[in-house]
């Protein structure tokens, strides 16, 4: 497959409900072994294009492809070849930590011995080691992401779709989450990421889009940013918030 | 089998092995298992028995009669009961590379595991015909295989067809309540004198161009050329049926089906909505009012209150003579009223916080106490049963029924005694048993094994005030006798419910963390809800 080829292309992805657009004619291309930021309010339609991304939910038009492969056409091609750490928990709740990491190598095509392996590697970094009989149904939220994360590195990925990854994960545990994301677009790979924090995102990211009302309104690369006189909270808040910071109730 | 399929089997299994080793799991659920499995064994004993003594003649007539009973067993049970067990957790399991071809591998082998009951029938009734000298002994085998086969592929592509049509918002009640009607007509037309049609309809099972029949003849070696062929092609045609229906609902987006129309309330359900202010303070009120619309947009709930005035209604029917009364002045509107309760119960009752699942936090985090919302949950539960009696006397007008002030005071009091002892244990069971419900989903259990095994036990004492009072007047032949002991029932009923509430408010305090986890968990690779 050529390299040239973006990481994620999208070309007029759209998405109804019923008579609402959740994603309204998105075309994006984020290039291989880029760090990208999608940004946008709630109900933007930031996860509606994730899970589009994921093969979770098809396009009512458009097209979308995947580390070159058209999705969903080469689904499961693609889904061997990303790490997905969705919005909604996608953990087996009556499992252990471990059994689960060996459960979702092995969905991977690992062979079970080195899913194991992995597992117990990845449950060590990630500080999940302490309480090995612990089932997921008792872990905490941060610990759920942290899971969650390990569970979309146990295959080596080329291309990782994160929707809210750090939501949750405390200071210690995200720096750590970060550090790796970091090491991994280093190495060749592309992280798509979703987050509300926009200093995560600035401080991460080499390039953001910003989608509101399902719309493409900004993309960007942060160097051509930080070269103008705004911060990305500024652009942010300009382009969709500017009306919504100046509100305020009378009684409050 | 793929390692990816054993990988699933291997993790479902984990997930069950986690919750039956929880205290007090494993041996409640194990005598429920051994109950229902050996009653299914002893019928398979029966089965066996009866086809390895049987001579060919009877055997040519009995078969078809049983491999029909198990072909209808197999495909319509499920959806009766509104319950097909276990399924796929595809919502997870899609995020992973897995071929469409070995997630409908597991797809069968639950559809297997769902239809164990028959699996058990079918096996005795294959050794009987093999121990039977009359029966070519090498032919039941690969004939009663086909037939397994069969009805593998075709459960499977029917839950997948259903699955996709219960998505579909306000379709899906009107989908099951068709089905229901339609497993109620056979009895219906026998009881009104129909019956004709109904032994006409059945007498088609003797045809060679049905599978169960088809299955039949090849099993016994009679007219194999036409039955085998026949029983192929149907095989055939249900494995392409099966896989091309399960392959859309893998492709299926629920909630893309889930968004066609309106979810807002009609201007009349607003007012229905709106009476707990006048009558109440908040925040009852307003936990009353949210309780009136949280259970009138939940499908599962709808699909219950729907069936219990409806199918109730056609159900009982030839039960009751056409709509007479029973021993006792045991009146036809007090029977459905009856029946609705114990459908209503098993969504308003049994599991009052099955639908609110990790919501449930905000009825230990607000300054209203918890005993508030509990009564709150039991007023809307009342509020629906009142409507529900309410449409079975229209219904019974309908019907022509005959109905008299007294028969009516009859259904409302019967019903209001009824539903003091049924608030009294789905008030403790709430607490002691929550179980998270997804209220989306049009069919499935709301309650856990566990309780459905206390209830078994349970029931004849919840029914047991209000039938003595009609052995009472079936004896005495007095309704003077009836009334009074009525009235008993309701003063221990108002202490039982009084003293259960309390005891139920008292647990939820006490067990807030256990009661806040049990509402908030998931399930494994395979949905069993």
């Amino acid at each position: 497959m050529p390299e040239a080829t973006p990481a994620i292309g999208v070309c007029n992805l759209r998405k109804v409900y019923g008579d609402r657009a959740a994603v309204d004619g998105l075309t994006l291309a984020v290039p291989r072994g880029c760090f990208f930021g999608f940004l946008g309010p709630n109900g933007a339609g930031k996860t509606t294009t994730i899970r589009m991304l994921m093969g979770l939910a098809p396009p009512t038009s458009g097209s979308i492809e995947i580390l070159g492969l058209p999705m969903p056409e080469r689904g499961l091609e693609i889904k061997a070849r990303i790490g997905v750490v969705p919005d909604e928990s996608v953990l087996f709740d009556r499992l252990t930590g471990g059994e689960f990491l060996e459960f979702a190598g092995r969905m991977y095509g690992l062979d079970r011995a080195v899913a194991a392996a992995r597992a117990l590697e990845l449950l060590t970094l990630f500080e999940l080691d302490m309480e090995t009989r612990k089932l997921i149904v008792e872990y905490s939220k941060g610990m759920r992401k942290r899971l969650a994360m390990a569970a979309a590195l146990i295959h080596r990925p080329e291309l990782f779709l994160l929707d809210e990854p750090f939501e949750g994960v405390d200071a210690v545990g995200a720096r750590m989450m970060k550090d790796l994301l970091l090491d991994q677009v280093r190495n060749g790979a592309t992280v798509f990421l979703t987050s509300h924090v926009l200093e995560v995102v600035e401080r991460l990211c080499d390039r953001v889009a910003i989608i509101d009302q399902g719309r493409l309104v900004m993309e960007s690369s942060m160097a051509a940013l930080r070269e103008g006189s705004e911060t990305l909270e500024d652009a942010f808040v300009r382009l969709i918030g500017a009306d919504r910071v100046q509100g305020k109730l009378d009684w409050l | 089998m793929s390692s990816r399929v054993r990988a699933i089997l291997g993790a479902q299994w984990r997930c069950t092995w986690h919750l039956l080793t929880r205290p007090g799991g494993r041996v409640l659920a194990g005598i429920l298992w051994l109950f229902w499995y050996g009653l299914w064994a002893s019928v398979g004993v029966a089965a066996g028995i009866y086809t390895a003594l049987a001579s060919r003649a009877d055997l040519a007539v009995v078969l078809p009669a049983i491999l029909m009973g198990t072909f209808l067993f197999w495909q319509l049970a499920p959806i009766l009961t509104t319950d097909a067990g276990a399924s796929l957790n595809v919502r997870k399991l899609q995020l992973y590379p897995i071929p469409d071809g070995e997630l409908f591998v597991v797809e069968l082998l639950l559809r297997l595991i769902t239809a164990l009951e028959m699996l058990l029938v079918l096996a005795g009734t294959l050794i009987g015909l093999v121990a039977n000298p009359d029966v070519p002994g090498w032919l039941p085998a690969p004939a009663l295989l086909l037939f397994v086969a069969f009805n593998l592929f075709l459960s499977a592509g029917l839950r997948s067809l259903l699955e996709r049509l219960l998505a579909i918002r306000r379709v899906r009640e009107i989908v099951v309540f068709a089905m229901v009607t339609c497993g109620a007509l056979p009895q219906l037309l026998a009881a009104t004198g129909r019956g004709g049609h109904l032994l006409r309809l059945l007498s088609f099972r003797q045809s060679v161009f049905v599978p169960w029949a088809a299955a039949s003849r090849l099993a016994l070696g009679s007219q194999t050329i036409p039955a085998l062929p026949i029983l192929c092609a149907a095989t055939v045609a249900a494995y392409v049926f099966g896989r091309l229906q399960f392959r859309r609902s893998l492709r299926f987006d629920a909630a893309a089906a889930r968004s066609t129309g309106s979810s807002g309330s009609a201007a009349w359900a607003d007012r229905l909505y709106a009476w707990p202010a006048a009558l109440f303070s908040d925040p009852l009120a307003a936990l009353v009012e949210k309780e009136l619309r949280t259970l009138a947009r939940s499908p599962r709930f709808r699909v219950v209150f729907l069936m219990g005035f409806s199918f109730g209604a056609i159900i009982w029917w030839p039960l009751m003579h056409g709509g007479h009364s029973g021993p006792g002045g045991l009146s036809y509107p007090v029977v459905v009223s009856g029946y609705a309760m114990i459908l209503l119960a098993e969504v308003a009752f049994w599991n009052q916080f099955g639908f609110d699942r990790s919501a449930a936090q905000l009825y230990f985090s607000t300054p209203a106490p918890f005993a508030l919302a509990l009564r709150a949950k039991n007023v809307a539960g009342m509020t629906f049963v009142g409507l529900e009696i309410a449409l079975i006397l229209l219904v019974c007008t309908v019907l022509r029924v005959p109905l008299s002030l007294a028969s009516i005071a009859q259904a409302i009091l019967v019903t209001l005694v009824f539903s003091l002892y049924f608030l009294s244990v789905g008030n403790v069971s709430s607490v002691y048993q929550p179980r998270p419900v997804n209220p989306e989903h049009s069919w499935g259990r709301s309650s856990a094994g566990r309780f459905q095994l206390y209830m078994l036990l349970l029931f004849p004492a919840i029914a047991a005030p209000v039938a003595l009072a009609y052995l009472a007047a079936w004896f005495l032949e007095s309704r003077a006798v009836f009334y009074g002991i009525l009235a008993l029932d309701a003063l221990v009923g108002t202490a039982c419910y009084h003293y259960a509430t309390r005891a139920a408010v008292a647990a939820a305090e006490k067990r807030t963390e256990e009661f806040l986890a049990a509402l908030s968990q998931d399930g494994g690779p395979f949905v069993v809800e």
